[in-house]
């Protein structure tokens, strides 16, 4: 299984990194694991770029389609001004809407003191179910002073256990949908069209997977404006 | 193969000299510039449409109408024609006419836009744009080729005994192009209709022009319209040439760190590495324009972007003419050697109403044998 994790720690080394590195290890002994690390820090400037041309450099790219296929997902944030840091945000805003639809996610943080622990329900717990990522209950937020107290580690092997628990059930869907440049929605082929995916089409028509696009029959669009 | 410009019609400031151009003169700008194009003997002229400053060109037909007066060989076309917030009842009637005054020097390529008020401006919804692209075209589809329409969508009113006038020219409709960058759908609209897809990758990496040309030449074969490699590709280039590429570098960087589209992003290296931005000498440019086949398979148009941010009008003359006598004749060479036979060229209107007639007698032979 693949598990991807993000890393938005900007000092090096960062207590963010060693708490991503922390919360992979738990859950490599739980369940072995291929363990990729984003570190956001080194595409800060493709992260940029990405913004004014509208496309991804390539290690940018490459990042992107690490996270999407992943099995799990590990992201770690620094606190900044009360919230994520604007690098951790600029990257899941350059990702696809969709490349996250269903697929686990342990949250956590780092901070100076405890005192923005709750950054993990008011603001990372939001963002990832607004993309409709499935995060699991245990956020992890290492202050300072965790480093040397008691607890950290019960709740690393407490989140990693429960994203462990959710990956093994293989909630992660296909995604790799491609976004519309104007905004709109990019499933707009009508409400049956996750049945026909399915292959219970009416039309003979099937929701097929080609270079990796999702190609909806001709006929099938024009079909979903007479309904 | 077809070679040809394509204009956005952007009123830039010129950053090296801090002067902006009237509308007037970027209006006139872009007709010499077309005419420039078929004096150095290129194909194609197309202009975009948009209904928002800093552009000009909101009404493609009235600028290509007067194009088509002065001009004898070059074909008229655009990049793009707004199929959700135009009336496909009133592109029908427009390029009908273009085509009858141009003597079917005339094609036109259709694109959903991407700015987002200019839909409500136009009465619809922006979300509903692929769904505008599919009803609007399939409506002008039939409104080409049915003298007579009875019609009924989600979006436009009712026809009830419309016949579109003026009828197209010799009864064989402006070929269609539809360009996109990166929806799926309007790949897939290309191949079931037949028409031509094309990829607008100047600002894209290769390995998603490739997919995306992929998809469209697959569903193309899907349709039963010909092999893959029959398919009716078109693509984007931009490039900007001196004879010495340091002096290409030097002069173009202004313009290109000030872009509307791209200026205070990417570095000119970096976007030159990684889409088809070409600043260099006309060897270069040459070099990497061949390059696109080795993606894109054996394609039928190649536009070039050479009249933006804020180029001077002068400027844009004697690149074209470096286009013209340097890139262009190695480029129809190089791109014929090695060319399957069975890869037809771009349609004219020459090539259907021919294809027209052709199929026309081999209908009434059939009927003869069958009645015999």
């Amino acid at each position: 299984m693949k598990l991807v994790v993000v890393s938005a720690g900007l000092s090096v080394p960062s207590s963010t990194r060693l708490l991503a590195d922390r919360l992979a290890a738990a859950v490599d002994r739980q369940t072995p694991v291929d363990i990729r690390v984003v570190e956001l820090r080194d595409l800060a400037v493709e992260i940029a770029h990405n913004f004014t041309n509208g496309f991804p450099g390539r290690a940018l790219a490459e990042a992107l389609d690490a996270v999407t296929e992943a099995d799990g997902l590990i992201v770690v944030t620094p606190v900044f001004s009360a919230s994520y840091s604007g690098l951790f945000k600029s990257f899941f805003d350059v990702l696809d809407k969709d490349a996250l639809a269903g697929k686990p996610v342990l949250i956590a943080a780092t901070g100076g003191s405890a005192r923005h622990s709750l950054v993990l329900d008011h603001a990372l717990r939001p963002l990832f179910s607004y993309l409709r990522a499935v995060v699991v209950p245990t956020g992890v937020y290492a202050a300072s002073e965790d480093w040397g107290a008691e607890g950290l580690p019960e709740r690393i092997d407490r989140g990693a256990g429960e994203l462990v628990r959710l990956m093994g059930a293989g909630t992660a869907p296909e995604t790799a949908v491609v976004p519309e440049p104007d905004g709109s929605p990019p499933k707009s082929a009508g409400p049956d069209r996750e049945a026909r995916a399915d292959g219970g089409s009416t039309r003979g028509g099937a929701v097929t997977r080609s270079h990796g696009f999702q190609v909806i029959p001709f006929e099938d669009q024009l079909a979903a404006l007479d309904g | 193969m077809q070679f040809g410009i394509f204009s956005v019609g952007d009123v830039t400031m010129d950053p090296t000299t801090g002067r902006t151009p009237s509308e007037r003169e970027r209006i006139k700008a872009m007709v010499a510039i077309a005419l420039k194009a078929e004096e150095v003997g290129l194909d194609v002229f197309a202009t975009g449409e948009h209904h928002n400053p800093p552009f000009v060109p909101s009404s493609p037909t009235t600028m290509l109408g007067y194009i088509a007066a002065r001009t004898e060989r070059l074909i008229l076309s655009t990049s793009t024609t707004l199929i959700t917030t135009n009336d496909p009842v009133k592109i029908a009637e427009d390029f009908a006419m273009l085509q009858q005054l141009a003597d079917g020097r005339v094609d036109l390529m259709m694109g959903r836009g991407n700015t987002g008020p200019v839909y409500p401006w136009f009465g619809q919804d922006i979300r509903q744009g692929i769904n505008l692209a599919i009803e609007n075209y399939a409506l002008l589809h039939r409104l080409w080729r049915e003298d007579v329409v009875d019609w009924e969508g989600r979006f436009r009113t009712p026809l009830q005994g419309f016949t579109s006038t003026p009828r197209p020219l010799d009864g064989v409709p402006p070929f269609v192009w539809h360009g996109s960058i990166r929806s799926p759908e309007i790949a897939e609209q290309a191949a079931y209709y037949g028409d031509g897809f094309f990829h607008n990758n100047i600002f894209w990496p290769a390995d998603h022009t490739k997919r995306m040309v992929e998809l469209y030449r697959e569903r193309y074969a899907h349709y039963g319209h010909g092999t893959a490699e029959q398919a009716i590709v078109g693509l984007g280039g931009q490039v900007f040439m001196r004879k010495n590429s340091q002096d290409a570098v030097r002069e173009f960087r202004p313009y290109f760190d000030n872009a509307p589209v791209y200026g205070h992003g990417p570095s000119l290296e970096d976007f030159t590495d990684q889409t088809p931005l070409t600043v260099g000498s006309p060897q270069q440019v040459i070099e990497k324009t061949l390059a696109f086949r080795e993606y894109a398979g054996d394609y039928q148009r190649q536009l070039f972007l050479m009249d933006h941010a804020g180029l001077p009008l002068k400027t844009v003359l004697e690149q074209l003419d470096m286009l013209g006598e340097q890139v262009v004749p190695v480029l129809r060479e190089e791109f014929a050697k090695n060319r399957p036979a069975n890869v037809p060229d771009a349609p004219t209107h020459q090539s259907l109403l021919a294809a027209g007639e052709a199929r026309k007698v081999a209908e009434e032979v059939s009927e003869e044998v069958d009645v015999a």
